[in-house]
This record gives structure tokens, C-alpha cells and sequence, in this order.
């Protein structure tokens, strides 16, 4: 009926009254589609993301476990291999004091026991403080990473520098030994990859923000390199650089210089994290 | 037969509202139950205070526009989440509020039957306020289905309403008693639609879905 009033000659009123009304009921249906049909959009969007970080988390969860064996298995060779073989020579010896009657012998057995429990002793003391080095225990991550740069520098193989510009106040003692774990992993890449001739390591603050930047002359990597590494399968020691810094809401930056000679790692904190960690304690 | 079926379909919102009141409670769907009932009245009442009290029907559309207005104006208000929205729906309201009192006293009422500029005006604004509504459920990183939210139906069913009706608004009072008796249907039709969309955001429960990341697979 309308149509037809519509189509009749000379009702120009209603032709522009039937088209807007269909015009417009188009456009709202429009508008209602176009909504759900974006807003599914943005869901797969979401979806995709929180799967692609849950891919990246079990890869640093695999890495963290990954590492925790092997540093197991390390611990468990040093004490099957050196301790073990030690304590048992000791224990011959000993034992060769129920034997051998004769003082002399006797004497002798007890001297070289004792030298295989002082040898023994030290290599208990040394697996310990590959664990936990006691200098970041008692006088913390300054002294710990000048320790640690000092024994690079004393093997004669690089020079290794430290200079901490601000840091009166230490970190709480398990956020330092997470950035000790971190320096040690960069610098073992650095030992093992990069064939450089020199680290320096420097530490500042800006605000509320604590820095940490590593400088060397050899191969390195850069941000778009980590970046693949970390959603690979290897790059074992990245991922668990990651996965700690995650643990103190970090960042991390691998650059080249401006001038294209060195390399640069760059260590960011926020101070304040670490403020309200001890406040929530 | 559309002109009854429009009136009778105002019941379906009512009853539906009651009979599912306790989803219903919560939320400012009371609003639109309001609206339900004041629409119903004014249908049923529209001859006798027409043809037995002699009111004037202009007057009669201004007022059921104001108050139509208003209360779609009150629940969309209620429902934004943005305080500029709220700003805007405040400061256009204002605007409306004056076009309408204009109409009603420069206006001849005897000439002139139907408020066209006000219900031009009515039909616009709702349909911006409508679109306000939509953007900010969008935007809201919290909500994944709209469908599953209640309001959602509410505004589907202004839209649809007001988009439709608009030029039939507009043009309605430069048409002849018998053209205009033509195209009301088109009023008709779509407050049928409307008063249909009202009770499936009545029946429906609030569904947790809407928010919830839970069930995000089982629909895509």
C-alpha cells in the first residue's frame, strides 16, 4: 500500500519519505552489524594475544625449569664426581689405620686423610657460593659485581670494569641476587659469544628508575634479535633473563652504540616496586 | 487492525516486565516500563480526550512527546558510564526541552495536529544519545558480547523506532488527514517492533557472559 502511494505520479514528499525510512532503517541495521561484527573482531584480537603471551610464558616456564635442571644436575656431578671419589679416598686411608699397625704408615694415612677432607671442604665451599656468592650476602650487589668483574679481569682472557654511580641504599636481598643472576647471564654470553676484549659495567638512577648498562667491543645482539630469541625454542639463557626481569616488572634493552663499535645492555627498574615489595612484607 | 495491534502490543513490555520482575529489578528498566504504561495509557485515552474533552490533539502529541522524551532521555542518562555523555544529554535536553515549549505556544493548534518539529527533534536526539550508548559499550574492554546485555535490546529498539519513524515525523504535518491515516502504518509497524524488542531485553537474563572472558571460545 505505502509503496504503491509512493510510486503513484507527483508524490516527490513521499518518495523522499520512503526512501529515508528505508535509508535509515538500513543505516541502523548497519551500525548494529558493523558493532557485533567489531566487537568479535576485537575478541579474536584479545584472544590472539593472551594466547601468544601464554606461549611466551610456558616458553619462559620451560626455560626456568630447564635451567633449574641442569644447575641440579651440575650440583649433583660436582658432588658425584669430586666430592664423592674424595670422601671415599679419605675413608680408605682411615681405613688403613685398622689395617697397618705401624705408627709411621699410620701417620702418614692420617696426613694425606685430613688433605682429602681440606680438598673436599674447599669444594663444598666452592659449589656453595657458585649458589649463593656470600660477598651479595653480606655487602651486596656493588661488591658482589666488582668481585665478579675483578675474577674476569685476574684470568688475563678480558678486561671487566664495574662503577656503581648511586647506590647508597642496597635492594631488597632477593631482588639483588635476581639482577646478580641477570649480570652473570649477560656476562657469561658475553665470555661465551661475543669474543669482545672489555665489559664495563655502569649503575645510576634517574628519578625513581634504577639503571643498570653493560658495555662491550665484541658480537652482540640487538633488541629485534632478543625479541626472536625469546619466541624461539633457543636462546635458553635470554628467556631466563626475561622470565627473572619479569619477576621485578624490568626491562631490558640490547642496542648498538651510536657510533657502531660497541654494544650496549640496558637494565631498567623501577625503584618504587621494590619500595612497596618491602612495605608489603 | 495495526492501529489496535500497536496498542496492544504496549501490554506485551508490561506483562513480560512483571512476570520476569525480578530479573528486571535491578538496572533502569523501570524506566522503560514507565514508558510501556504511559504509552499504553495514552493510546487508550488519546480519543476520549480527544473527541469527548476537546483537547487539542497537539497538545496531546507535545506532552506524550516530552514525556517520552524524557524518560528515554532518563534511562539512557542512567546507563552511560562517561560523564560527558551525561554533559551532552544534559545540554541537548535543554535544547529539546525549549524547541518543544516553542512549537507548542507559537503553533496554531487548531491548524496543525501533530508536533513535527519536536518529534523531528525527539527522533534525532535519541538516536545520537543511542549511538553514545553503543560507542561506550564498545569501547569497554570489559563487556565481549553486547547481545547479552539487556540494555543492548532497550537501544536496538529506540534506534529501530526513531530511525524509521524520523521523515514520517518530519514530513507529517504537510500531509492531508487521509495521506497521513497512509503512512502511520509505518508508525505502527515499528512500535510493534519496538514493544517486541522491549520483551526479549525483559525475558532475558543478564548474562554473565557479556563480562566474562570465561566462555570467550564457545561463541567464535
Amino acid at each position: 500500500m505505502i509503496l504503491l502511494e509512493v510510486t503513484s505520479p507527483g508524490s516527490s514528499v513521499s518518495l523522499v519519505l520512503f526512501f529515508g525510512t528505508i535509508g535509515m532503517l538500513a543505516l541502523t541495521i548497519g551500525l548494529i552489524v558493523f558493532i557485533i561484527f567489531h566487537q568479535r573482531k576485537v575478541i579474536r584480537y584479545q584472544l590472539r594475544l593472551q594466547r601468544m603471551e601464554q606461549d611466551q610464558q610456558k616458553l619462559l616456564l620451560n626455560a626456568s625449569i630447564r635451567l633449574q635442571e641442569e644447575e641440579r644436575q651440575r650440583i649433583a656431578a660436582d658432588l658425584h664426581d669430586d666430592a664423592g671419589p674424595l670422601l671415599a679416598t679419605a675413608r680408605l686411608y682411615l681405613n688403613e689405620n685398622l689395617v697397618n699397625l705401624d705408627k709411621t704408615t699410620q701417620l702418614q694415612s692420617i696426613y694425606n686423610a685430613k688433605q682429602i677432607i681440606d680438598d673436599t671442604i674447599q669444594l663444598i665451599r666452592n659449589i656453595s657460593h657458585s649458589l649463593m656468592p656470600p660477598t651479595l650476602k653480606n655487602f651486596g650487589l656493588e661488591s658482589a659485581v666488582n668481585d665478579l668483574f675483578q675474577k674476569i679481569s685476574g684470568s688475563g682472557s678480558m678486561n671487566a670494569s664495574s662503577r656503581f654511580h648511586d647506590y647508597r641504599e642496597r635492594l631488597q636481598s632477593e631482588n639483588e641476587l635476581i639482577i646478580f643472576r641477570i649480570i652473570q647471564e649477560l656476562v657469561n654470553n658475553i665470555l661465551k659469544h661475543s669474543n669482545a676484549s672489555f665489559i664495563h659495567l655502569t649503575q645510576n638512577t634517574s628519578g625513581n628508575k634504577f639503571f643498570i648498562r653493560l658495555h662491550h667491543d665484541g658480537r652482540g645482539i640487538t633488541q629485534n634479535d632478543f625479541n626472536k630469541l625469546n619466541k624461539s625454542n633457543v636462546g635458553l639463557g635470554l628467556k631466563n633473563i626475561q622470565s627473572r626481569l619479569k619477576v621485578l616488572h624490568g626491562k631490558i634493552f640490547f642496542e648498538k652504540d651510536m657510533s657502531q663499535t660497541y654494544y650496549k645492555v640496558t637494565i631498567e627498574l623501577v625503584k618504587e616496586e621494590d619500595d612497596k615489595l618491602q612495605e608489603q612484607e | 487492525m495495526l492501529p489496535y495491534l500497536s496498542t496492544l502490543s504496549a501490554i506485551l513490555p508490561i506483562v513480560f516486565f512483571l512476570a520476569f520482575y525480578k530479573r528486571n529489578k535491578k538496572g533502569e528498566l523501570w524506566v522503560i516500563f514507565t514508558y510501556t504504561i504511559t504509552s499504553f495509557a495514552t493510546d487508550l485515552s488519546y480519543k476520549r480526550l480527544v473527541h469527548n474533552l476537546n483537547v487539542p490533539p497537539l497538545y496531546i502529541y507535545t506532552f506524550f512527546s516530552l514525556l517520552e522524551y524524557s524518560l528515554f532521555a532518563l534511562f539512557l542518562y542512567k546507563s552511560y558510564k562517561q560523564r560527558s555523555f551525561k554533559n551532552i544529554l544534559l545540554l541537548l535536553s535543554l535544547i529539546f526541552y525549549a524547541v518543544a515549549l516553542v512549537n507548542l505556544f507559537h503553533n496554531n493548534s487548531d491548524s496543525q495536529s501533530f508536533d513535527s518539529p519536536s518529534a523531528s527533534l525527539e527522533s534525532i536526539l535519541i538516536i545520537v544519545y543511542c549511538i553514545f550508548f553503543l560507542f561506550e559499550q564498545v569501547k569497554d574492554p570489559n563487556i565481549f558480547y553486547i547481545y547479552y546485555i539487556k540494555k543492548f535490546w532497550v537501544v536496538l529498539a529506540l534506534l529501530i523506532y526513531f530511525a524509521s519513524t524520523l521523515f514520517l515525523f518530519l514530513y507529517a504535518a504537510t500531509f492531508e488527514k487521509p495521506e497521513l491515516s497512509t503512512y502511520w502504518k509505518i508508525n505502527y509497524i515499528f512500535d510493534i517492533i519496538k514493544n517486541l524488542l522491549f520483551v526479549v531485553s525483559f525475558t532475558m537474563k543478564d548474562n554473565k557472559q557479556a563480562y566474562s572472558a570465561d566462555t570467550l571460545y564457545n561463541d567464535i
